[in-house]
């Protein structure tokens, strides 16, 4: 079985599922183009600082399949690159691809730092503890073209001046594996996202309080860069809302017990209250996780959806009005940093099809594997909210379904 | 041709720039063994790595050290480009001097160099007692066997079989379709459970590939990946057979609440099952129904969500309301687990057919009122705060799936690891389908509770799996690695010295080390394709019999020496 058939299959979205989809086709002997948009693989896996219920980080399993497809013959990597195209000419699927090269190459780079010592905007920032190969990285909208950097550069890994490169290739089938985005809150402005530095989105507050990240694990506010006395996790934000998001993002409520446990674990006196509908815990331990933030880590629980969030006209704080549907009681209560979590949806967008290729969507930005050929294939938050395990099961599946395609053609 | 070549990268100025790098090559080049040290500018670049050979090869230099930066830096690229041209792994000593030594003593040079020459000399005393793990072959049997022909296992046979492998699907019932069989529809499509396996029967029955064995025990499992010996006993005889992969989708059961809501005493308290049963036969005429949730689940006893009885409640609630609309139907609940968008939309739907959820807390349970038939019910509404008075005709308890109690047998054979609850553990949440035995995976229920679309999607997981295995020719100890390139080796027995106390046996979590007798004696032998080169069996060896070539203890002890200038005694 293991013969190698000659048109690849193209995979769209270099996160969990689109890494697991590419090793499960190679391995079982079918070539595999793996498209990222971004400069490195890994998705937002990569910008979490610990996963649920294990509590580790996921580096060392990321990095190992990372170099597991960097190794296999069969598989080509495009980071940086998009795909504009998918058209059908003489029966055969061609994908037009589009790649703006980094102006750091990575194969040159030996992360000497030299870059980001001499840059004087400090455009340049390494990549990202979490990354395999470490490289640096040029913030473009921040860099005035100096060339400093060129200059100083010994192995002449840098270039400003590097053009798109737009390239085609003939593929037998397309795996959607583009992964979630944060979707913008602006249309519910009772959650008062951008209205006070501490009223943050779930993942940018993963980024704030990384290990590996700006702060290194330590929990502050934005605002004054003072400890936090307590945090308010508001669930469903955005989610489950007839006016933004009709579905469950499925992986939120695990994400906010996590962010308060280890809130609580990395500084103590800092008191969680999560703000939920339902909780949510299905899956292997996800349940006895929960119960650790009840009982170990006293994290008090609200059942319900806040009214209104906003600041509080000293600007020291901010109050979140809701109802306690287990009391029945309309509160304000004041909170030093607030995390909305559930704004997630699907990376494919409609309003994209002018611009670029995209598979037919559900009402709700998921993939319809019935609709056309191109979309029969999908895995992770394109098919569906899921959280890793499940993302990676899909891409098994996802594999193993346009296989079975290619041998049926 | 022998001896120890050590370079020494300047990394550009940035190791050199705290650490005076002339003083180490001096040093170096004077320690004993070593051939040659050189200073170059850079190591990990293509032509650096040319470079580093054919200067080892001119001075007669078989192993090299290479004090550059952390593996996880370029180091990797160093060691995976002398790979490339041949230098064996056990030949490589890397030292990380930039990270460790220039960069993070920035501010004291003389110490961060002191703690370079260690480093240094602690690797060039280790590369003399270290050694490669001799590798064994063997060739891969293209068959597999699947264990349970409910969705999942269905599903991984007809994969597997349309793939082009010959697959033994042993089952413990009869009938293929496992928990399928019990149930009238499913959730979320709503399509009938018999229509559902319907294509998948067909299959089996239909292709020669696939073998069924029905009423089947395993009664034993041995061997590795690629080749694992079965002993089945059947109405048909006893078997043997030789599997290249096993693929476990044995399913779960229900619990049964015996004492909890006055189930077994009244009459009409059932549960879901006994609920789809009727269903099967034909539909009921209700004027009121009440579902409760969580019975026997996220409680002290079993604290877990099994996942499936919220959707479960919400279909046959939503059935009810649709073969008598004038019925009240109730779920009671503590949260309505349904992730995703299409259980969403499936809660959302229940909600408009008007069926009627009440959360209760689990510290106040709803109470059944009643002599020989449940004539009520008071529930405790913690939304609205109010004690309500339900009538009912019919109690539906919702009660988790749990592991078979099988599981255990077969993870003892097979040297897997079972979690708290009973159902198969995988080896990582990024690696959901593998476990700790590479050519063993898992799918549906009996790893987790599923509904039937994710176990048929787990099915197909695991046969993707499996048939990365099955398609490869042969399959090689060092092969089998987690990590990628060539795994740490695996652990040897010198079997003059072994005294067969089974120590090493007992502590391994592979079921690798097995007693086995030689001549008057017994020795312990290690299974190369099991062993993971964990080490637990170099640490419990009283007198240092089984070693790990990658990780000898005179090398350890060597480093040791050079470090603290303290002889170990072993």
């Amino acid at each position: 079985m293991n013969s190698v058939n000659a048109s690849p299959v193209l995979i769209i979205g270099g996160g969990i599922a689109g890494i697991g989809a590419a090793l499960d086709l190679a391995y079982c002997g079918h070539a595999v183009h793996l498209v990222e948009k971004g400069r490195i693989l890994g998705g937002q896996v990569a910008k979490l600082d610990k996963l649920y219920p294990t509590d580790h980080c996921a580096f060392c399993p990321l990095w190992t399949d990372v170099k597991k497809l960097r190794e296999h013959p069969l598989v080509t990597i495009h980071t940086c690159t998009e795909v504009k195209e998918l058209k059908r000419v003489n029966g055969l699927l061609h994908a037009v691809m589009v790649r703006k090269p980094p102006v750091i190459d990575e194969s040159l780079c030996v992360f000497c730092g030299k870059c980001a010592d001499v840059c004087p905007e400090a455009a340049i920032d390494s990549l990202g503890d979490h990354v395999y190969p470490p490289s640096h990285l040029v913030r473009e909208e921040i860099c005035n073209r100096c060339e400093k950097c060129v200059k100083e550069c010994p192995t002449g890994a840098i270039d400003l001046q590097r053009k798109e490169e737009t390239s085609e290739l003939v593929v037998d089938d397309v795996i959607w594996a583009a992964g979630f985005t944060e979707v913008d809150l602006a249309p519910l402005p009772e959650f008062g996202l951008g209205k006070h530095p501490d009223i943050m989105t779930a993942m940018e507050f993963e980024e704030w309080t990384a290990e590996a990240g700006v702060n290194k694990g330590v929990i502050i506010k934005k605002s004054n860069f003072t400890v936090p006395r307590n945090i308010a996790f508001i669930q469903c934000a955005g989610a489950r809302d007839q006016r933004l998001l009709s579905y469950c993002s499925a992986v939120c409520c695990m994400h906010a017990l996590k962010q308060a446990q280890w809130a609580i674990r990395r500084s103590p006196a800092i008191q969680c209250v999560v703000f939920y509908t339902d909780l949510r815990t299905v899956g292997r331990d996800y349940y006895e996780y929960s119960l650790r933030d009840i009982s170990g880590c006293r994290v008090r629980f609200i059942r319900g959806r806040p009214s209104l969030i906003y600041p509080l006209p000293t600007r020291e704080g901010i109050a979140v009005k809701f109802e306690n549907t287990m009391t029945q009681k309309r509160e304000i209560w004041k909170f030093d940093m607030v995390v909305l979590n559930g704004n997630i949806g699907s990376s494919l967008k409609k309003k994209d099809q002018k611009k670029y290729i995209s598979p037919a969507l559900s009402g709700d930005g998921f993939v319809s594997p019935e609709a056309d050929e191109i979309s029969r294939f999908s895995c992770g938050f394109s098919a569906e909210p899921a959280d890793v395990a499940e993302s990676v099961i899909q891409a098994s599946s996802a594999a193993v379904r346009a296989i079975l395609a290619k041998r049926n053609s | 041709m022998s001896g120890i070549g050590v370079f020494l990268c300047r990394c550009f100025g940035e190791v050199n720039r705290v650490i005076d790098l002339d003083y180490l090559q001096k040093k170096s080049a004077e320690y004993p063994s070593v051939v040659f040290c050189s200073v170059c500018e850079s190591l990990c670049r293509e032509d650096d790595v040319e470079k580093t050979v054919s200067r080892m090869k001119e001075a007669g230099a078989d192993k090299v050290v290479i004090g550059g930066c952390s593996h996880l830096g370029r180091g990797g690229a160093i060691v995976d480009g002398l790979l490339q041209r041949g230098i064996k792994r056990s030949a490589i000593g890397l030292v990380d001097l930039r990270e460790a030594c220039a960069w993070i003593h920035r501010d004291d040079p003389v110490n961060a160099a002191d703690k370079a020459w260690d480093l240094i000399r602690m690797e060039i005393a280790s590369l003399h007692y270290r050694s490669k793990s001799g590798d064994v072959t063997v060739r891969v049997c293209p068959e597999a066997m699947i264990v349970g022909a409910g969705p999942a296992g269905l599903s991984a046979a007809c994969t597997l079989a349309r793939l082009g492998f010959k697959v033994h699907l042993v089952e413990r019932g009869s009938n293929l379709g496992g928990m399928l069989n019990l149930i009238s529809h499913v959730y979320p499509s709503d399509e009938k459970a018999s229509e559902k396996i319907k294509p998948f029967v067909d299959e089996v029955n239909n292709n020669s590939l696939i073998h069924f064995y029905p009423k089947a025990k395993i009664d034993s499992i041995t061997g590795f990946a690629g080749n694992f010996n079965v002993q089945v006993s059947s109405p048909a005889g006893e078997q043997r057979l030789r599997v290249g992969a096993v693929i476990l989708a044995s399913g779960a059961r229900v619990w049964l609440p015996h004492g909890l809501y006055r189930y077994g005493k009244l009459k009409n308290v059932i549960t879901q099952m006994e609920l789809e049963r009727q269903f099967i036969k034909g539909p009921r005429e209700l004027k009121t129904a009440v579902f409760i949730q969580c019975v026997g689940a996220r409680n002290h006893e079993r604290p877990y969500c099994a996942t499936i009885c919220c959707p479960s409640s919400l279909k046959n609630a939503v059935r009810i309301k649709e073969e008598n609309p004038d019925a009240r139907v109730f779920i009671l609940h503590r949260d309505i687990m349904t992730p995703g968008s299409v259980l969403e939309a499936y809660y959302r739907n229940a909600l408009a057919k008007g069926v009627q959820f009440i959360r209760f807390e689990e510290t106040n349970p709803p109470e059944i009122l009643g002599t020989e038939y449940v004539e009520g019910m008071d529930v405790f509404d913690s939304v609205s705060g109010l004690k309500r008075k339900l009538d009912c005709e019919l109690v539906v308890l919702s009660t988790p799936l749990i592991p078979n109690d099988d599981n255990v047998k077969l993870a003892g054979m097979l040297g897997l690891q079972i979690d708290r609850y009973g159902f198969f553990s995988e080896i990582y949440p990024l690696h959901p389908l593998e476990t700790r035995m590479d050519g063993v995976f898992i799918c549906g229920s009996a790893r987790w509770p599923v509904s039937s679309d994710n176990a048929i999607v787990q099915g197909e997981g695991a046969a993707a799996k499996a048939a990365a295995l099955l398609g490869r020719e042969t399959v090689s100890a060092l092969s089998l690695s987690r990590v990628p390139g060539e795994k740490l080796g695996h652990a040897s027995v010198n079997a003059v010295t072994c005294t067969g106390c089974g120590n090493c046996v007992a502590v391994c979590p592979f079921d690798a080390c097995r007693l086995q007798k030689m001549g008057r004696k017994r020795v312990s032998r290690v299974n190369k394709l099991r062993c993971k080169a964990c080490g637990n069996c170099v640490s419990v060896c009283p007198n240092g019999t089984v070693q790990l070539p990658e990780h000898d203890y005179r090398a350890v002890a060597a480093m040791i020496k050079e470090a603290f200038g303290e002889e170990m005694s072993l």
